[in-house]
């Protein structure tokens, strides 16, 4: 793959610029982490995330108080923003997973410069996602109720039920992503601590990296266990995402009761969580100016990954269609008519041009070369894999079986607050890891610079 | 006057140290490592880094019993302690169990790996007397350092030295502790 997806640029194109050296690279990267006072852009866009943060714990409190009620779910429609934006979240975080687990298993050099950003973006976004059905709980407080622990009620949780499966790969992804995060962090933490000129800082970094030295030992261990746990990680994302999907699919609802579904997710996630990497890695190179380390050849490659996904997810579209067309059942039918030309025609529409339409642009390399297009085109999928989210999540429930039962979802201000909510929660974590991780893999960088200095 | 700890040479690039430790090896030194700024190849062939299959056989390992007792609660919960019948279907179900088995296989096998490095490593181990030495900032960056231990039966400093010149070190430093 790596071959494929860096092909049209000639084979000795730099995957870093040729002034970039071990000690530029270090200093440059660490420097950013050790720096006195954040840059301006810096304070302006944690000012930002912080002011939305601060509307999910308003709306949190007002949620808790009140109960989920605020919202916009209502029976029929009892799968609101909530459910929807969960789906999104968990989507973007595995898209992170993949550029940076699947993309190691195949030794692409592109990876190393970009992992880091992705593996932060879905340690932000995996508590958004967290978040999301725990608030959509009628009674938030008693979530632990779905650990299995012993309990003077002697009641257990249903093990068979997708909901419960979902829990478990919640909780294990989050887990699992940690730890991988911090495998892979460890060698470049002993550099910033190495390189800090202040006590406080030599300690906070040097407990952070746990007294790395970076001998044979250490290194053989650290490459040995990152290795397979990219190999791990892997199939692990796929299957949490495809366990998200059998949330919907193990309902008896049409339009859900679809074994198309845990893939069908999952392209969506390898899409949307590609397109947030590739807005958050524009930033972070203009902001942190690092336009020689992350060259063109990271986005062009980036760009084809998504391009990759949403002609996957327009396969999943296309069956998605056929399915009832092909079948015998009128809900199924019903729905799938209601679905795109009812209610949610104008979300269902725009959402298949922002997420299918569009992208087809990047065929073009000169597309995939403009930071612009790529920033407009990422963004666009983003909003489009949520209205997808969203369309799907309520569109379903709006035309159940029974036409006694259909009805309308219509969001209130506190679906809203909860999204903006989210998406400041995302940022703020973001924008921490920012201020005090390299967001760049040094000794990854160092292994790819040491490789090409010889040519 | 403090305790000799031992003495680094700092190269420039991974050859050169590669070189140097191969060098090291056949002149019969034992007690020497090397620190680099990334994994350099071929170097746990000559500086002994501990059984190479020991932490994927943990992770199997963490794997087989994490799958285990995933699997062994699953069954407890829904065949003996709270058995539920759902629409007929075998109390214990394994199609229905396996999702949860596999995740938590992988978290058990995840969390042993990480564990396990940590520990095949030594760490967390915050202080260590190779800090001592001013040269060996520059080896988490871009410089590759290695230290023969005083500890070593051939320990000599004034040979070391000449050695370590001969192998074109740029920098050669007594670490004290």
């Amino acid at each position: 793959m790596a071959m494929t997806l860096t092909n049209e640029l000639p084979p000795e194109a730099p995957v870093v610029a040729p002034d970039v050296s071990l000690t530029s690279l270090s200093e440059d990267a660490s420097g950013r982490v050790l720096i006195d006072r954040a840059p301006r852009w810096w304070w302006v866009g944690f000012g930002i995330s912080v002011a939305l943060f601060t509307i999910l714990i308003i709306q949190m409190a007002w949620l808790f108080i009140n109960g989920i009620g605020i919202w916009g779910v209502e029976i029929p429609v009892a799968w609101g923003f909530a459910i929807a934006e969960y789906v999104w979240w968990i989507a973007l975080a595995s898209g992170g997973t993949i550029v940076s687990a699947l993309f190691f298993l195949t030794r692409s050099p592109w990876r190393s410069a970009t992992n880091r950003i992705a593996e932060s973006m879905l340690l932000s976004a995996a508590p958004c996602a967290g978040l999301m059905p725990i608030m959509h709980l009628g009674r938030p407080g008693l979530f632990y109720w779905l650990f299995p622990y012993p309990n003077v009620m002697g009641v257990w949780p249903q093990m068979r039920s997708p909901l419960l499966w979902d829990f478990v790969c919640l909780l294990c992804y989050i887990l699992m992503s940690v730890m991988y995060y911090y495998a892979g962090i460890l060698p470049d933490l002993a550099t910033v601590r190495d390189l800090a000129k202040t006590r406080s800082k030599q300690i906070f970094y040097g407990i952070l990296a746990l007294g790395w030295r970076g001998s044979v030992a250490e290194w053989r261990n650290q490459r040995v266990v990152y290795a397979i746990m990219s190999a791990i990680m892997a199939p692990m994302v796929i299957s949490v995402h495809s366990v998200v999907g059998l949330d919907y699919a193990g309902g008896l609802t049409p339009g859900w009761h679809d074994t198309q579904f845990p893939p069908y997710f999952f392209f969506g996630a390898v899409m949307s969580g590609t397109a947030v990497i590739i807005m958050l890695t524009i930033l972070v190179r203009w902001g942190y100016s690092l336009q020689n380390v992350l060259t063109e050849y990271h986005f062009n490659a980036m760009a084809k990954v998504m391009l990759l996904g949403s002609l996957m997810l327009c396969y999943a579209y296309v069956w998605e269609a056929f399915g009832p067309l092909y079948g015998s059942d009128v809900a199924d039918k019903t729905e799938s008519y209601q679905r795109m030309f009812g209610f949610t025609a104008p979300l269902f529409w725009s959402e298949k041009i922002l997420t299918v339409v569009i992208p087809q642009l990047l065929w073009f390399p000169a597309v995939r070369r403009s930071l612009l297009m790529l920033f407009l085109i990422s963004g666009g999928i983003i909003v489009g894999m949520w209205q997808e989210r969203v369309m799907f999540t309520t569109a379903s429930l709006e035309h159940n079986y029974m036409p006694s039962y259909w009805g309308h979802f219509y969001p209130t201000l506190w679906d809203w607050a909860a999204l903006a909510g989210t998406i400041g929660l995302f940022l703020t974590v973001f924008f921490l890891f920012l201020r005090f991780a390299p967001i760049i893999s040094l000794a990854e960088m160092r292994e790819i610079i040491g490789q090409e200095k010889p040519r | 006057m403090k305790r000799l700890f031992g003495i680094i040479a700092v190269f420039k690039t991974p050859d050169e140290v590669r070189g140097a430790a191969t060098r090291l090896r056949q002149s019969g030194y034992r007690a020497f490592e090397a620190y680099t700024p990334y994994a350099v190849e071929g170097l746990d062939r000559i500086i002994d880094a501990g059984s190479k299959a020991f932490l994927p056989l943990l992770m199997f390992a963490g794997a087989v019993l994490g799958a285990a007792l995933a699997y062994w609660m699953q069954y407890w919960d829904e065949a003996v302690n709270y058995p539920l019948n759902v629409g007929g279907r075998p109390y214990n179900s394994w199609p229905a169990f396996a999702v949860s088995t596999f995740e938590f296989m992988l978290l058990a096998a995840v969390t042993a790996g990480f564990f396990g490095m940590l520990a095949a490593s030594r760490l967390p181990k915050l202080y260590h007397p190779i800090f001592e030495a001013s040269a060996f900032a520059r080896a988490s960056r871009d410089r590759f350092v290695i230290c023969i231990e005083s500890t070593d039966p051939r320990f000599d400093a004034n040979s070391i030295r000449a050695l370590f010149q001969q192998l074109g070190a740029e920098r050669i430093e007594e670490v004290r502790v």
